[in-house]
């Protein structure tokens, strides 16, 4: 019977993730509209655009390969895995046993692998400069989250999130100096890894300086609904991993009642709806950065990863 | 840059003799945290190398230094952890460096094997010269692939479980009292989750500009695949890749005997694990399940790729590619190697290999073309392999005319040779 349970909350986290994912993406555009003083699309836009996508044929670059076209289901796939396996409203999942922090960030690693190889496949100069730019982004981002994953390990004493969520909600964490150090570092590692302003434009289809968009120039059809959806996991992976390690109240422990779970999805509904909110205002108050100055945004998103690093390896109470 | 090859097989000569003279060293309580210290900064020092010539050098050789230092660093954290009394830390350093000298061999002789049929099909060596070959060459482009993923440390493939195994071992380290560890390790994991992302960013390079885009080159353009045996022997060494990735409990037991007799404890037993999980210590319960994520990641694609073929479209119409509005027909206009390693030569490259690039653009109206030059030096290759070369070469010269002795003057050294060997033994106390 309780194996049943977890294996409905499981496939309920699935499916949230997958649900919520555009939603966020739509919120975010909203409030960043009305901030502008414009209208702006409706909140489910980006469903509707989902499903038009996906009733669309395809149309595919004459020296397209097979590469091209198996790359969105596989990047989808492995961001969708990545997110489920994140805790959003409940602990202790039936499978979080099976990757810790550091192979969320790998899965996400692969899909990026893939999507800049897509980004090369039809040998254009726009598909080119974007997988480019994202690896240099990436040989950047990476090593930061490597560190952030370091300090909350340190703290916490595994690598495995339930744990981490389980011991930050509890009282022996307090305010530290590294955590609070980690927590900025993964602020600016979920904006470059999102492409999001100043790193990317998501707005953007052309411009020189695009990045994400450049790459996924040539998809259409169901393939660009696929790379849209992953983008939106992305980016709700990414607040769910912030809400999880440093805003863990009302995640619900593995053995939580029922009702308890419903507590859980409102609370972390209502953290969703408050970073997407605070990303809105965050880019619409601040301009997009040259490309050459990334490389500068995130050396100092890893600096301050390894600073705290070293201070935990330093004393642990730190 | 020519020096980067013999960089490599310097390099790899080098290697085995540091692991092979670690592992001699049948006192460790003598070394206690100095020589531990400098293992780990010749881990370090190999990953700087690594780092630099990664994304930057063209040729198909040079890429095996960030792995080397990968796994230097497992070892010199398992002497580390073996001078400070902690056994099974040391038994899971040294058992991830291990398994990443296994996975390594697997990884690298199947690129080696692509590399070579590449050659063999187009008789092409410089990869700005080829181009579209996934078209010419499927299958071989398939395992490349599956080589570039792993060497890449992507789940669920090999490489990525044995780079999970060192950072756990890393996370370890804080126990160490020696203070200079204590510095110099997170150091060292942020340098190997470094060139981790930059061996993905090198090889999405190599894998991109060789087999995608267009034929660059008549001789790419006619292409063949390669013979069967030889595509029977990447595909076992691609299967071994995802067999090892997907289940490594079988390959860490396996190495268990090999770390027992090197640091005096093993491993905890992983193939009797729940769903054949690792758990390298049971105290922090981290785990990692490389099968139920393989099997995770096919259900999901699967079932996407099921569920929008039936319920949505499954149209496809070709058309020429769109890029903007703008599409070049000629294949000169793709990214290129060097192009690709722009941004991330330009962000490293300016330090690490003193990077210059100067741009000479003719004035409008001018008739000859603009030009790009990049100027680079490999700082490792000059101060330290250089000065030797230079040395030898230098003694070389000087003891070249010995070569043109008349038979008096060769016999009278040889008689001062007698001499002097004698006078030593007669002297040497």
């Amino acid at each position: 019977m309780a194996v049943i349970l977890d294996l409905v909350v499981q496939g309920l986290q699935m499916l949230l993730v997958l649900a919520l994912a555009p939603l966020l993406t739509g919120f975010v555009r909203k409030v960043k509209a009305r901030l502008l003083l414009r209208q702006g699309p409706p909140l489910i836009q980006p469903y509707r655009d989902l499903a038009r996508l996906m009733r669309k044929e395809v149309v595919l670059a004459e020296n397209a390969s097979w590469l091209f076209r198996v790359s969105p289901y596989f990047i989808f796939a492995a961001t969708w895995v990545a997110a489920s396996l994140v805790p959003t409203f409940r602990t202790g999942l039936l499978f979080s046993w099976s990757a810790d922090f550091i192979v969320i960030i790998a899965l996400l690693g692969s899909a990026r692998f893939f999507l800049a190889l897509a980004g090369l496949d039809v040998g254009t100069s726009f598909g080119g400069i974007g997988s480019s730019r994202e690896m240099m982004i990436a040989s950047l981002a990476e090593p930061a989250m490597i560190m952030i994953v370091f300090t909350v390990a340190l703290v916490a004493g595994s690598t495995q999130l339930s744990t981490m969520a389980t011991f930050l909600v509890s009282s022996e964490v307090g305010l530290r100096v590294s955590l609070g150090l980690a927590l900025f570092a993964l602020i600016m590692v979920a904006i470059a890894e999102n492409a999001r302003i100043p790193v990317d434009n998501p707005a953007t289809h052309l411009e020189l300086t695009m990045v994400h968009e450049a790459m996924v120039l040539e998809y259409s059809g169901r393939h660009l609904a696929l790379i849209e959806l992953s983008a939106s996991m992305k980016l709700l992976l990414y607040v769910s991993l912030i809400a999880c390690l440093f805003v863990p109240w009302g995640l619900v422990s593995s053995g939580g009642a029922v009702a308890l779970l419903a507590i859980g999805v409102v609370a972390y509904i209502a953290k969703l709806a408050a970073g997407g909110f605070l990303l809105a205002l965050f880019e619409t108050s601040i301009a997009k950065m040259r490309v050459f100055r990334v490389p500068e945004f995130l050396g100092a998103a890893l600096m301050l990863g390894l600073l705290a690093t070293l201070l935990l390896f330093v004393s642990r109470s730190l | 840059m020519p020096e980067l090859r013999e960089v490599v097989i310097v390099s790899a000569v080098r290697t085995p003799m540091i692991s092979a003279s670690m592992m001699s060293q049948r006192d460790f309580a003598a070394s206690r945290g100095s020589v531990s210290i400098v293992f780990s900064l010749a881990g370090f020092l190999y990953f700087g190398l690594g780092i630099v010539s990664g994304p930057l050098a063209d040729r198909w050789g040079s890429r095996s230094l960030a792995l080397i230092g990968m796994i230097l660093t497992g070892l010199g954290l398992a002497l580390a952890f073996r001078a400070h009394g902690m056994a099974l830390a040391a038994a899971l350093a040294l058992t991830a460096g291990l398994l990443h000298v296994f996975n390594h061999s697997i990884f690298k002789s199947l690129l080696f094997f692509g590399a070579g049929a590449v050659l063999a099909s187009t008789g092409e060596r410089d990869m700005e010269r080829l181009g579209g070959l996934i078209h010419r060459m499927p299958q071989t482009a398939f395992v490349f692939l599956v080589g570039c993923a792993a060497i890449s440390a992507l789940p669920p493939l090999n490489g990525f479980v044995s780079e999970w195994l060192t950072f756990q071992a890393i996370l370890l380290s804080p126990q160490i009292p020696s203070w200079g560890l204590k510095l110099l390790v997170p150091a060292v994991g942020a340098l190997l989750a470094l060139s981790a992302a930059l061996a993905a960013a090198c090889f999405v390079k190599a894998f991109g500009v060789t087999f995608l885009g267009r034929a660059r080159t008549p001789a790419a353009e006619h292409a063949g695949e390669t013979d069967r045996f030889s595509l029977a022997a990447m595909f076992f060494l691609a299967a071994l890749c995802l067999v090892a990735g997907i289940l490594p409990g079988f390959f860490i037991d396996a190495l268990a005997p090999v770390v027992q007799s090197l640091v005096g404890a093993r491993m905890p037993v992983q193939s009797g694990v729940d769903w054949l999980s690792i758990v390298p210590i049971a105290e922090s319960r981290s785990s990692y399940n490389g099968l139920l994520v393989f099997l995770f990641m096919l259900l999901s694609g699967a079932l996407a790729a099921w569920a929008i073929h039936r319920l949505a479209s499954d149209k496809v119409r070709r058309a020429p590619p769109w890029d903007c509005g703008y599409p070049d027909a000629s294949p000169a206009t793709q990214y290129t190697a060097s192009s690709f390693a722009q941004p991330i030569r330009r962000v490293f490259g300016t330090v690490v290999f003193r990077a210059r690039e100067q741009v000479d653009m003719p004035p409008p109206g001018a008739l000859q073309p603009a030009r790009l030059t990049v100027e680079m030096r490999d700082l490792v290759w000059d101060a330290l392999y250089a000065p030797i070369a230079g040395g030898v070469g230098f003694a070389a010269d000087r003891l070249n005319h010995l070569q043109f002795l008349t038979i008096r003057q060769f016999l009278s050294l040889v008689f001062a040779a007698l001499v002097l060997l004698l006078l030593v033994l007669a002297i040497w106390p």
